[in-house]
């Protein structure tokens, strides 16, 4: 069961500049592609600084922003929003391979 | 390998692509090393295609007038493979997206592309996009003059135009030349259709205003006859007017056909040809040498006289159930007699429409190579068509196509489904529409019902920008967000076929996903409840009307 | 901001006359310049465009090409031949839409915008719409090409 559904936590996220990948702000300040490894703020301050400490290292990436996560028990968090999970976790079909000639 | 029957770049064109190739490794380059924002960078990267979506960059590639050579489909295979994930989609506008593009690779993909006279030049940003057209264009027998060399000359025209670059809005032109309009001449900024007039000379109707996405507009005939030779001096004309005039203040209203809608279509005419008047005698004027020179490139390719009538496709026919269905559905008259085009259709039931992958496209292009003159053509329901078919050749078409997964029997059938990327790929969606065509696609996959049912075509958006034509779908399906949960709208009714031109009505609120398979099938048990011989979904829903429609599809609810 | 006119990768002196709005320009005429919004209607120029040595157009920004069409109108079709400029910060990817339609100078805050200056008008060797430019179409060279071919033939 998710802790918060009104996504008081949030990660900041952006794409990279040079390849467009989905990449989040770590502890480290450094953009990773692991929302495993994003660093989390817990209330709107934190979220603040988070956003203002993603955009001070965008100049490797396009438009930070902040997305609203939940967290289970475990301490695994995941996107509220369904773009924000398919933006996390990638297509929900799966894609045509190059070699093949028949789809799935 | 024959030469393609259809425009080839001579020095100028080359030129002219390879050193706008050369201006965006140097913009990409600038993006780079910070000396641009991403604000400034990203109107240039726009108008060379290139998108940033969810996941990656996508590169938009124009497919001029749909038409493609085998060397050119290769070509795309081979960049889909060294550049993105080996797979692209065929999109709706005669384009093919790539989804997963690198920025510091996309210079040398669009250079790869200039090797086989491509490009993505105004494949986004606000200016004239790529010119469509009929995808039978050239081989229809019905056709009075093959469109593709007008779509041309607007290339030319239109490319890297120093008036119009930075448009209100994006602005796309379509051109039919058969009465069948097959290119939607009615839902564009400005379509283009041929007839003849009383004197038997050949000229446009210029349509002009309409238009899908968040106000679907019917287009307003802004001039009944224009001799052809003025083409590009209306185009001017018009453009001029809509770059001076067009809404700027707000995005949703900057499409012309909020112009044209907001001061009349009598006064965006007497505007139009006041500028008309000052240009028409200009240099915009086409000299017939020119027009000659382009046309002749479009020569159709030296069919020779085949059988009309082959017993091996009837005995085929009579063996194979499927063929039969497939001759009726994906098959169709050509000009010339013993021939035939072939819709491939990229659509294998539970497929993601217009996906293709690169396997597929060179399996298509060996195919071509066969049987069809090396030339394929993209269609704008999001499908490949092999033009020029010997009818002799089907049944050996028909198995190439089968090993590819693309002899699906179910061109205009429930299963043709178009569909926009969604939410799966795309920044702008609120909804996914690759999985909702999917399970509509496997839902409905038994061909035999598919003949059944008919005629019928499912269009579907992921969101209010109408990628997916859900406006003009039979069925139509939209997309939207309801606090999170992903809910599609369906209407019904509506029609691009000339003279049938119309906008779908909403059935009533829209359903979750996991029921939109359910109420499509309620639709259309409805309809073959109550059908009369030869009707076609959408001439029912004409004759009922959408209450019977309504009343079953909620009364579960 | 910096004021580039063709020829030099560096700032010229801005030493020419004040232009003066529109709307004020036509209470009195004494400038020889008047600076156009984008919303101005450039034919309203056209009694008087022989007394005007500068005329300014304006880009709010990158995105808004309606100064485009004025350029273009008030050098084709009413034949303006005096200074026409670009304001509103113009950058370097504009300069072969802009030098087309018929600017000739421009302000611009851009680091290397000179530099892009000098280069702007061979970054394309072919055009295919005709402008005032005089620069040949790629229509007009292949009809060029084919009647020195066609004389060379006979």
């Amino acid at each position: 069961m998710a802790k918060n559904l009104r996504g008081d936590l949030q990660v900041a996220s952006a794409n990279r500049l040079v390849d467009g990948m989905v990449v989040f702000l770590d502890a480290a300040a450094q953009w990773t592609d692991r929302l495993d490894r994003a660093d989390v703020a817990r209330d709107e301050k934190a979220a603040e600084r988070l956003l203002e400490r993603a955009r001070a290292e965008s100049a490797t990436v396009v438009d930070p922003f902040l997305v609203a996560v939940t967290e289970d028990g475990a301490g695994r968090i995941e996107p509220l929003s369904l773009r924000e999970k398919i933006r996390a976790a990638g297509l929900t079909f799966a894609a045509i391979a190059a070699e093949s000639v028949r789809y799935a | 390998m024959p030469d393609a029957h259809f425009y080839r770049y001579d020095d100028y064109d080359r030129r002219l692509v390879a050193e706008r190739v050369e201006q965006f490794r140097d913009q990409v380059r600038r993006r780079l090393a910070g000396e641009l924002t991403e604000d400034q960078f990203k109107p240039l990267r726009l108008t060379n295609g290139l998108y940033l979506q969810l996941h990656a960059y996508m590169l938009r590639i124009a497919i001029p007038y749909g038409t493609l050579s085998s060397r050119q489909l290769r070509k795309l295979a081979e960049i889909s493979r060294t550049y993105d994930r080996g797979y692209g989609h065929f999109t709706t506008r005669q384009n093919l997206q790539l989804n997963w593009i690198k920025l510091e690779q996309a210079p040398d993909a669009i250079a790869a592309l200039a090797e086989v006279d491509m490009h993505s030049i105004q494949t986004s940003g606000n200016c004239v996009r790529n010119t469509t057209a009929d995808h039978f264009a050239g081989a229809a027998a019905d056709e009075i003059e093959d469109p593709r060399v007008w779509c041309e000359i607007v290339r030319q025209w239109s490319t890297l135009h120093p008036e119009f670059s930075f448009l209100p809005r994006k602005f796309k032109i379509a051109i039919t030349g058969s009465p069948n309009d097959r290119a939607a001449v009615r839902v564009h900024d400005i379509g283009l259709r041929f007839w003849r007039n009383g004197e038997g000379e050949a000229g446009f109707e210029v349509i002009v205003g309409g238009g899908l996405g968040r106000t679907p507009m019917i287009g307003k005939t802004l001039r009944e006859f224009l001799p052809k030779d003025e083409l590009l001096a209306y185009l001017e004309a018009t453009l001029r007017v809509y770059n001076r005039h067009g809404r700027r203040d707000n995005l949703f209203k900057a499409r012309i056909k909020i112009l044209v809608h907001e001061i009349g279509a009598e006064k965006m005419r007497e505007e139009v040809e006041a500028e008309y008047e000052s240009m028409k005698d200009s240099a915009l004027k086409l000299a017939p040498e020119t027009i000659e020179a382009i046309a002749r490139q479009f020569a159709p390719p030296p069919l020779q006289s085949k059988r009309t009538r082959v017993p091996e496709v009837e005995a085929l026919k009579l063996e194979d159930r499927n063929f039969a269905l497939w001759l009726k559905s994906n098959v169709a008259p050509h000009r010339a007699p013993g021939h035939a085009i072939v819709t491939a259709s990229l659509k294998p039931a539970g497929a993601p429409p217009g996906d293709a992958s690169a396997a597929q496209m060179e399996g298509v292009a060996d195919i071509a190579d066969a049987y069809s003159f090396s030339e394929i053509r993209v269609s704008h329901e999001q499908n490949l068509v092999l033009p020029h078919v010997a009818i002799e050749d089907l049944p050996a078409v028909y198995r190439a196509l089968g090993r590819l997964g693309f002899a699906e029997a179910n061109i205009g059938k429930i299963t043709d489904i178009i569909a926009c990327p969604g939410l799966d790929y795309c920044a702008l969606a609120n909804a996914r529409s690759i999985p909702v065509a999917q399970r509509i696609s496997n839902h409905f996959a038994a061909l035999a019902r598919q003949h059944d049912i008919g005629d019928l075509k499912i269009k579907i958006s992921g969101c209010i920008n109408a990628c997916g034509h859900h406006h003009v779908g039979h069925i139509g399906i939209l997309g939207v967000d309801k606090n999170g949960a992903e809910l599609y709208q369906i209407s019904l009714g509506g029609d691009v076929d000339f003279g049938h031109t119309a906008l779908g009505t909403i059935l009533g609120p829209a359903v979750p996903a996991e029921r939109v398979v359910e109420a499509v099938d309620t639709l259309v048990a409805t309809y073959l409840e109550v059908r009369t011989d030869g009707e076609r979904f959408v001439d029912t829903y004409r004759r009922i009307g959408i209450q019977p429609f309504k009343d079953r599809v909620y009364a579960t609810v | 901001m910096p004021l580039f006119r063709e020829g030099s990768a560096t700032p010229v002196v801005n030493d020419g006359p004040v232009p003066m709005p529109l709307a004020e320009w036509f209470k009195d005429r004494s400038s020889t310049a008047v600076a156009l919004a984008n919303t101005d209607d450039v034919t309203s120029l056209q009694p008087r465009l022989a007394g005007l040595a500068l005329i300014t157009l304006h880009f709010p920004k990158f995105s808004d090409g309606r100064a485009y069409s004025q350029a273009r109108i008030l050098r084709e079709r009413l034949g303006y031949r005096g200074e026409l400029r670009a304001t509103g910060g113009v950058l370097q990817d504009q300069l072969p839409f802009l030098l087309r339609c018929g600017f000739d100078s421009f302000e611009s805050d851009q680091k290397g915008f000179g530099e892009a200056l000098l280069k702007a008008r061979t970054l394309f060797s072919v055009v295919y719409q005709p402008t005032e430019d005089g620069r040949p179409t790629v229509s007009q060279l292949r009809l060029q090409h084919r009647s020195v071919t066609l004389s060379a033939a006979q």
